[in-house]
């Protein structure tokens, strides 16, 4: 399996950016990261020591609509978690994340949104990495169907997704809390508990690092760590970044 | 002065403020010390409007009371009111640009389909193949059988001026709504059809088919010309969440569930002669929806004692430490169900789980949703089902009463 592909600070005006392919759905996604930017008319804003973060989604095809304003409000709360919205510099400020979906298959209306949420939500991260915003803590997202069988898949398309008979979309921390679970279908309590088994093993980095800082490569180098994934991503933006140094 | 007294005697100078008005100044801490109150006081935890963390609001539920709806509902979940119609208008296939392509594409499953479905009548309780499956998604999401919009610009609450364009509550209410139509499959498909049988013609019909065709003419009727679509009912759910006191979601779909319960559909015919759909008039003659199952919705909030303590950013344990902390009751959260308006604005996190029950009584989870926070695991959940489970049989009793 061919694991996920990502850039990060594709965009030169934006604070930071990432674009994230995700080869299982097909989903390409293109985000953005302003901040901490003065928003408009938020002096009084509801919470005058927190930052105030913005999430945007523009679909490929058409102009957004409530399917985006629902998926917005799952992001914006988990990414306001995430956040250290109370650093010096930030409250009272806004943080906006554009997140544009630039490649995949178009989601419908009614659509559930499930199939596309890991995609989103490791592009905000790594945009949020790009531009330096300060975060508690990374996370790292999957998503999983349940067959008519009870047999578990990982690396779902959008098709195999719409014949599973439930589907998860879980977000793990790096320090493995459960950060976001999302499910829809038939399913009991003791298949999701297998569900979060399996998303947590997948989620997990299993790149350890070694004592002498180096990156122990297990043999599990099947595309599956994602979390290990983000880790790699940032770590080759910052070689390129730093040759000039490190060359001399 | 004196309500201040009776809240904390020991300290009188300390707290000066009547109990309103520490609730507004300082939300999270008002909240807390009725959650947690001090030991020597002897007073039972519960939050600030009496109920226990685990309680609901008193729901009570009303269908058909708009006379100009097909179905409506109206539910009531403490301080918050929704009301639900569902109007039904004709969608004539002839209208659906693709219809006749799709239609000849798959005209044998759909006879085969259609035969069936005579076969085992109006049950409904067969085992549905994957070929119906699919041509019931087919049919109510392709055609956009079930439009459900919600509005908040009702005057409901402060927050939203009415008039003004729909909020992003309003909107991912709304598309919510429809995600849980489409992924449960409540309505069905051959309850919104209208089927049209062509007459025999007789004879001169007949002398195009094989002679093999010819014996078995007079077997059944049916065989010899497909039925047809003619036309499917397409379903307006229109909500107006009419006072809100947090918890929207809750009392808006099960304000659906009852108003799609109460939907009456007319009988409704294919007129050869006018060529037209005909509706009949008579009550006795419109037939109710058969839904599958009843999804039950429970919300949840997350209250956390050291929200505010962080002024800065706090550091954040690991999960498993996390774990371990909780079971030494460091880390004090309460799991708030049906947090009502000034809980909302108290909690980050939160969690939905919707549940249906099969006939042998089995919990099925429809949906499970937790996000905007990292306190609420495994063990949470489970419990929050077990939650969900037992107000799911309250809400039948209260929905089969109405």
């Amino acid at each position: 399996m061919v694991g996920p592909t990502a850039s990060l600070s594709t965009l030169n005006r934006a604070d930071g950016s990432a674009s994230y392919k995700c080869p299982a759905t097909g989903y390409d996604v293109l985000g953005a990261v302003n901040g901490p930017i003065e928003l408009p008319a938020r002096r009084d804003a509801l919470k005058p020591e927190d930052a105030t973060v913005e999430v945007f989604v523009k679909p490929g095809n058409t102009t957004a609509g409530v399917g985006e304003r629902y998926v917005e409000g799952i992001l914006r709360s988990v990414l306001g978690k995430v956040i250290l919205g109370r650093e010096r510099g930030f409250p009272r400020r806004g943080v906006v994340i554009t997140l544009a979906i630039v490649g995949g298959d178009a989601v419908e209306r009614g659509d559930s949104y499930l199939t596309i949420l890991p995609a989103l939500l490791h592009t905000s991260l790594l945009a949020l990495l790009s531009a330096a915003v300060p975060l508690s803590m990374t996370f790292s997202a999957t998503l999983l169907g349940v067959t008519k069988s009870g047999e578990i898949m990982p690396d779902l398309s959008a098709a195999d997704a719409k014949t599973a008979v439930s589907r998860h979309v879980l977000a793990f921390s790096s320090k493995n809390h459960l950060l976001l679970n999302e499910s829809e279908g038939r399913f009991d309590f003791n298949t999701w508990e297998q569900v979060r088994e399996r998303a947590l093993s997948i989620c997990q980095e299993l790149t350890m690092p070694g004592s002498d800082g180096d990156v122990a490569m297990g043999d599990e180098s099947d595309g599956s760590k994602v979390d290990g994934f983000v880790r790699e991503t940032v770590e080759d933006r910052l070689r390129r970044d730093y040759t000039w140094k490190i060359d001399s | 002065m004196v309500s201040a007294a009776t809240v904390a005697p020991a300290a009188p100078q300390s707290l000066s403020l009547p109990p309103p008005q520490f609730a507004r100044l300082q939300p999270h801490a008002y909240l807390l010390a009725h959650l947690s109150p001090p030991v020597a006081s002897n007073q039972p935890s519960a939050r600030a409007n009496g109920r226990a963390p685990s309680q609901f609001r008193v729901t009570s539920a009303n269908s058909g009371s708009l006379t100009h709806t097909n179905g409506s509902g109206m539910v009531r979940l403490g301080d918050t009111t929704a009301v639900c119609g569902v109007r039904a208008e004709l969608l004539h296939t002839e209208d659906i640009p693709s219809w006749s392509v799709s239609q000849s594409s798959n005209a044998n499953k759909r006879r085969r389909l259609a035969d069936s479905i005579k076969l085992s009548g109006q049950s409904g309780d067969h085992e549905e193949t994957e070929a119906e499956v699919e041509e019931d998604r087919a049919h109510i999401e392709d055609l956009n059988l079930l439009v459900p919009n919600l509005s908040l610009s009702t005057g409901c609450a402060p927050g939203f001026l009415p008039g003004a364009p729909p909020a992003a509550l309003t909107q991912a209410l709304s598309h919510k709504i429809l995600s849980l139509l489409h992924s449960t499959r409540l309505v069905r498909a051959e309850d919104l059809r209208v089927w049209y049988q062509p007459p025999n013609l007789g004879p001169e019909e007949l002398e195009r088919h094989n002679d093999e065709e010819h014996m078995d003419v007079d077997a059944d009727e049916a065989e010899s010309k497909p039925a047809e679509i003619k036309a499917f009912w397409v379903l307006y759910i229109d909500i107006m969440i009419i006072s809100l006191a947090g918890n929207p979601f809750d009392a808006a779909w099960m304000s659906v569930l009852t108003a799609l319960r109460d939907t009456k559909l007319p009988k409704a015919w294919w007129d050869v002669d006018n060529e037209t759909i005909l509706c009949s008039d008579s009550i006795a003659e419109s037939r109710k929806l058969s839904l599958r199952g009843l999804p039950i919705p429970s919300s949840f909030g997350v209250f956390e004692a050291d929200a505010a303590a962080g002024w800065r950013a706090v550091v954040i344990p690991d999960g498993e430490k996390l774990k371990a902390e909780e079971k030494k009751g460091t880390v004090q959260k309460w799991i708030l169900a049906d947090p009502d308006g000034y809980e909302e604005g108290l909690s980050q996190e939160r969690a939905c789980i919707i549940v249906d029950k099969e006939q042998n009584g089995k919990t099925v989870i429809v949906s499970m949703e937790k996000h905007g926070g990292w306190t609420v695991d495994t063990e949470d959940l489970r419990q929050l089902v077990d939650i969900s489970a037992r107000r799911w049989d309250e809400m039948k009793q209260i929905m089969d009463q109405c």
